[in-house]
C-alpha cells in the first residue's frame, strides 16, 4: 500500500460517525481513500448516497485529521497502526460484520492461535464479582490464557488486573484512542499491561475522547479477538449482555457465573445460563470448551489438580471469617455479632486485610478469594 | 454648659473606655454627634431626643454637640443612648449637684425606646469584663442584660428605664446589686446533659471515633446513608467533651453577647452546637460584615461546628474554614482595623457515600453511576481534608441491633477515659502552645509519637497492601497517640496503629486493584 493511500485512510478513519462498514462502501464507490478526500461534500453526498450534511462533516472531520502527526504520536508510545489487509491486522477482524478500516495498537498484539478468553461484566462490581472474577481470570491466566477485556471501571478492571498481578499478557479493545486513558484511575493498570506483554487495541484515532457511543462498538472487537466469552456479572440491560450478544452472533461458547437471583448485577449471566450459556464455575469449565489446537499450547496441570488449600488462620480469624461468609459486614455488625470491641477487631481484621483473606470497601468486609 | 458621662465601645471581643462628650451652647437648635459615628449611633439623635421628653424632661432647644472619645476609632452599636440622654441632661442643668457628682462613679451602658425605657444591647458582657480589667468602677447596664452582666464580676446595676437611672443618681433608690443564687462554678458543675450517647444503638465504630476525637481534639467526618444517625451522634458529642472551665464558658458568653444571642432564659452551659446550612454564605460562616460579626467558626468556639452534607458545601466556604481550623480564631483584615474573634472548635463533618444517598444500603438500590460516586467524593478532598484525623463510613443499623436490650455505653463512662486521657495530654502539654494530641507541631509528633518496634513495618504494609498514602503518616501518629492516652499507655502500640487505619478509609486506593 503507498505511504499516501494509507495516511488517507487514517484521515477516513476519523469519522467516528460512520460505521466501519459504510467507509468499506464508499472506499468501492470511489476506489481509494485518496480519492475520496478529493471529492467536495456534493460529489461524494449524491455518488455515495450518504445525505449531504454527513458528506460535509465526513471531509471536514477526515480532513482534519493530521494522519503524519498520529503515526508520529503512535510511534512515540511505541504503538503501530495497522490498516486492514495489512500485515500485522488480525485476521480475526475480518471475519466479523464489520471490521475496523483502522485499529491502533499499544504492546504486542499477535493474534494467530492465540488462547483468548474475553472476560466482561458490570462497572457496578459487588464483592462477590470481584472474588469470581480475581479467581477464574487468575487461574485463566495462570493456564497461559490471554484474558480479552474492555478496560473499563468493574468486572474488566479486575479481569486485566488479575493478569498483570500474575505477570500474564492481557488485551484491552477501549472505547477511546489510545493516547488517553478511561477511567483514569486505571493508568497505572495500563501500564501493566503493556509490561507485561499485553496490548491496548482501539479503532478510534489517537486522542479520541470517551463518548457513550464508542464503547457499545468496541464489544464486537472484543468478542472477534476471543475463542470464549464469559459474563461475571451484569444487569439485564447491560454492555456485558451486548458482547455477549455478539459472542454468540461471531459463534463463541458464551459462560456465565451464576449468582445470587436477587443481586441485580447477577440478572444478566442467571438470564443468558437459563437461555442456555455455559456455566462457569471455575476456569476449568472454560478451557474444557475451548478448541483442542488452541487447549494443547496451555499449561492445565495446576488447574485440574485437585487441591485443598489449609487456610493458615487462627482461632479468632476464623471466626470473623465466618461470621462475615459470602456477604459484606461493616465492624459494627461484626461487634454485635462477636461481642468484641472496635480495638480488638481492629487488630485482626487488619492482618487478615493485609494476608489477602479479607477486603474492605466503604467500612465493608468481605472475602477477598474463593 | 459642658458633662461628660462614661460609657464603653466595642472592638470585636475587646471593650474600651469610652468619654462621651456634650456641650449645650446657645445658638438656632441642632443636635451633632462626633467622633466616627455609624449610623445607629447617629440614629441615637432621635431616640434621645423622645426619650428625654416622654421621661417628663426638656430637652434643650440649643446647639448641642455630643463627642464620643478616642474620637478616631470608630463607634458601633445602639449602647450609647443612655450616656447621651445623660449628658445632654447633666449639661442642660436637669441633674442636682448630688446627680452630678455620682454621674462620675458609674459607666453607662443602654439603648433607649421613644418612651424612655432601656432595651437590650449587644456586648454587654465583653464590655463589662473589660471594665473589670480596667479598674473597677459600678456600670449601669440594661436591666434585659442583668443575666449575662452578672458573669462579668463587676457591680451592676440593671435599669429599667431612662427615668430610673435619672432615680439613682438622685439618690431616690439604692444601688443594689444582682443577687447571685448559684456560682458560675456550681452551675457547670451540677449542669446536666439531656443527650446521652447510650440512646444511640449500634455504631459501635463511629462512636469509638467521636470518644478519640473528644480525648485528642481531632476533627471527624462521618459518611453514612440517610438515617444512619451522623446526626444523632454529633448532637451527643459535647456530653463526652470535658465539662466547661468557666473560663471556656466566659469566652463563649462573651461571642454570643456581641451577636445578641443571649437573652432572659437563654443561658449557655453547654458545649455550643452549631449547624449551618450548606447554603451558608462565606461571612456567615466564619464571621465579618461591615461592622463585623462573629460567625458559625466563631459562636461553635469551645464546642462543635457540625457541617451535615459536607459534600454540598461550595469549595469556597469550606476554605475560608482552614483559618480557624489550623489557628483557632478568624482574622477580619480590614484596610484601617484587623479583627480577631475566636474559633475553637472541633469540626463534624457528615455526607452522604454518594449523590443519592444509597450506596452500599443493603436494601435500597443506589442510583448513582460509578463515575458520580468517585467525583461525589473527590468533592471534599484538598487541604480541608487534610485537617480531619478520623473518618468513618456508617452503616445503618440493623433491627437486631435496635433490639439490644443492653444498653450501651453512657455519656458519662466514656467522658471519664476522655478527661482522664486529656489530663495526661496537658501534663504532655504543660510547656507548650499546643493543648491536644492533634494539634501537635512536626517536633512534638517526633517527640511524642516513638513508632513502636514494628511499628514501621506495619505502616509499610499498609502502604503496599491497603493503598496508604504517606500524607497521612503524622495524622496516624498523632490519632494514634490520642488512642494510647485512652488506655493509660505511655507508648504507642502496634495496636494503637493498626486501629487508626480503621479511621483512614479514603486513603485506600479506591476501585483499582493494583
Amino acid at each position: 500500500m503507498k505511504a499516501e493511500e494509507k495516511l488517507a485512510l487514517i484521515k477516513i478513519n476519523a469519522f467516528t460517525y460512520l460505521r466501519a462498514d459504510w467507509l468499506e462502501r464508499l472506499l468501492e464507490i470511489f476506489g481509494s481513500g485518496e480519492e475520496i478526500l478529493k471529492q467536495n461534500p456534493k460529489t461524494l453526498s449524491e455518488e455515495g448516497k450518504i445525505s449531504l450534511e454527513t458528506a460535509e462533516y465526513f471531509l471536514k472531520s477526515a480532513l482534519g485529521l493530521d494522519a503524519e502527526q498520529e503515526i508520529e504520536n503512535v510511534a512515540k508510545v511505541g504503538g503501530h497502526i495497522y490498516i486492514k489487509g495489512e500485515e500485522g491486522y488480525p485476521q480475526e477482524f475480518l471475519d466479523i460484520k464489520e471490521p475496523p478500516l483502522v485499529i491502533y495498537v499499544r504492546g504486542d498484539l499477535n493474534t494467530t492461535l492465540a488462547p483468548t478468553v474475553a472476560i466482561v461484566g458490570t462497572r457496578k462490581i459487588t464483592p462477590y464479582g470481584r472474588r469470581a472474577t480475581a479467581k477464574i481470570a487468575g487461574d485463566l491466566a495462570d493456564a497461559g490464557v490471554i484474558i480479552v477485556s474492555g478496560l473499563a471501571r468493574g468486572v474488566d478492571t479486575a479481569a486485566h488486573a488479575e493478569a498483570v498481578k500474575r505477570k500474564k499478557p492481557t488485551w484491552a479493545l477501549i472505547g477511546t484512542g489510545i493516547g488517553r486513558c478511561y477511567p483514569a484511575e486505571n493508568k497505572e493498570l495500563a501500564l501493566g499491561i503493556i509490561e507485561n506483554g499485553g496490548a491496548i487495541i482501539s479503532e478510534y484515532p489517537f486522542f479520541t475522547a470517551p463518548l457513550a457511543q464508542h464503547f457499545p462498538r468496541r464489544n464486537r472487537l472484543i468478542a472477534a479477538l476471543s475463542r470464549a466469552a464469559l459474563i461475571v456479572e451484569g444487569e439485564v440491560k447491560s454492555g456485558a449482555l451486548i458482547t455477549a450478544k455478539m459472542a454468540l452472533e461471531q459463534g463463541l461458547d458464551v459462560f456465565a457465573v451464576p449468582g445470587p437471583i436477587d443481586s441485580p448485577t447477577s440478572g444478566g449471566p442467571n438470564k443468558l445460563i437459563k437461555e442456555g450459556a455455559g456455566i462457569c464455575l471455575d476456569a476449568r469449565d472454560i478451557i474444557d470448551a475451548l478448541p483442542i489446537n488452541i487447549k494443547s499450547n496451555l499449561e492445565t496441570k495446576e488447574i485440574y489438580k485437585e487441591k485443598e488449600e489449609p487456610l493458615d488462620l487462627s482461632p479468632e480469624e476464623i471466626k470473623i471469617m465466618d461470621a462475615i461468609g459470602s456477604g459484606e459486614s461493616s465492624i459494627d455488625e461484626l461487634s454485635v455479632k462477636l461481642n468484641m470491641d472496635v480495638p480488638s477487631l481492629s487488630t485482626i481484621l487488619f492482618s487478615l486485610e493485609i494476608s489477602g483473606n479479607l477486603r474492605c470497601e466503604d467500612g465493608k468486609y468481605s472475602k477477598a478469594k474463593i | 454648659m459642658l458633662s461628660s458621662v462614661q460609657s464603653l465601645a466595642i472592638k470585636a471581643l475587646e471593650g474600651f473606655l469610652v468619654k462621651v462628650e456634650v456641650d449645650i451652647a446657645g445658638g438656632s437648635p441642632t443636635f451633632a454627634i462626633v467622633g466616627l459615628p455609624e449610623q445607629e449611633v447617629k440614629e441615637a439623635k432621635d431616640r434621645v431626643q423622645a426619650a428625654i421628653r416622654n421621661s417628663g424632661f426638656d430637652f434643650p432647644l440649643r446647639k448641642i454637640t455630643v463627642n464620643l472619645v478616642p474620637a478616631e476609632i470608630k463607634k458601633t452599636g445602639t449602647h450609647f443612648d443612655l450616656p447621651i440622654a445623660l449628658g445632654i441632661l447633666s449639661a442642660s442643668g436637669a441633674l442636682s449637684n448630688l446627680a452630678q457628682k455620682k454621674l462620675e462613679e458609674y459607666v453607662f451602658v443602654g439603648e433607649l425606646g421613644l418612651n424612655g425605657k432601656i432595651h437590650t444591647c449587644a456586648g454587654v458582657l465583653p464590655m463589662l469584663i473589660s471594665l473589670r480589667k480596667a479598674g473597677s468602677k459600678k456600670a449601669v447596664i440594661p436591666m434585659s442584660n442583668k443575666e449575662e452582666g452578672e458573669f462579668a464580676d463587676v457591680p451592676n446595676f440593671g435599669a429599667a428605664s431612662l427615668k430610673e437611672v435619672v432615680d439613682l443618681l438622685e439618690g431616690n433608690i439604692s444601688f443594689h446589686q444582682g443577687y447571685k443564687s448559684q456560682t458560675v462554678e456550681e452551675t457547670l458543675e451540677n449542669y446536666e446533659l439531656k443527650e446521652d450517647f447510650s440512646e444511640v444503638k449500634g455504631q459501635a465504630l463511629a462512636k469509638r471515633a467521636l470518644e478519640i476525637a473528644a480525648a485528642g481534639g481531632h476533627n471527624v467526618l462521618l459518611i453514612g446513608t440517610p438515617g444512619t444517625g451522623k446526626s444523632m451522634l454529633a448532637k451527643r458529642f459535647s456530653s463526652i467533651l470535658p465539662p466547661l472551665t468557666k473560663e471556656e464558658m466566659l469566652e463563649i458568653l462573651q461571642i454570643y453577647s456581641v451577636c445578641r444571642m443571649l437573652g432572659k432564659g437563654k443561658k449557655i452551659f453547654q458545649r455550643p452546637f452549631r449547624e449551618p446550612h450548606h447554603t451558608i454564605s462565606n461571612i456567615a460562616l466564619i464571621g465579618g460584615g461591615a461592622n463585623p460579626k462573629p460567625g458559625e467558626a466563631s459562636l461553635a468556639h469551645n464546642g462543635i461546628l457540625f457541617l451535615d452534607e459536607f459534600a454540598e458545601f461550595s469549595r469556597n466556604s469550606l476554605e475560608v474554614l482552614r483559618e480557624p481550623l489550623e489557628t483557632f480564631k478568624v482574622t477580619i483584615a480590614r484596610a484601617k482595623d484587623t479583627l480577631t474573634f475566636p474559633a475553637k472548635f472541633t469540626l463534624i463533618a457528615a455526607m452522604n457515600p454518594c449523590p443519592c444517598g444509597y450506596h452500599g444500603h443493603p436494601v435500597k438500590t443506589c442510583n448513582c453511576t460509578p463515575v458520580q460516586i468517585s467525583r461525589y467524593k473527590s468533592k471534599v478532598s484538598g487541604p480541608l481534608l487534610d485537617r480531619i484525623d478520623l473518618t468513618v463510613n456508617m452503616n445503618p443499623v440493623n433491627y437486631k441491633d435496635w433490639q439490644a436490650k443492653s444498653e450501651g455505653e453512657t455519656s458519662a463512662q466514656i467522658r471519664e477515659r476522655v478527661i482522664k486521657a486529656r489530663k495526661i495530654q496537658e501534663e504532655r502539654f504543660k510547656n507548650s502552645k499546643t493543648t491536644a494530641n492533634a494539634f501537635m507541631t512536626v517536633s512534638e509528633i517526633k517527640k511524642y509519637c516513638p513508632l513502636p518496634q514494628g511499628g514501621g513495618e506495619i505502616l509499610e504494609l499498609a502502604m503496599k497492601k491497603l493503598g496508604l498514602s504517606a500524607r497521612s503518616l503524622d495524622k496516624i501518629l498523632k490519632t494514634a497517640r490520642t488512642i494510647a492516652d485512652l488506655e493509660g499507655s505511655t507508648d504507642i502500640k502496634k495496636e494503637h496503629i493498626i486501629e487508626v487505619m480503621q479511621y483512614r478509609p479514603l486513603d485506600r486506593k479506591g476501585v483499582s486493584d493494583i
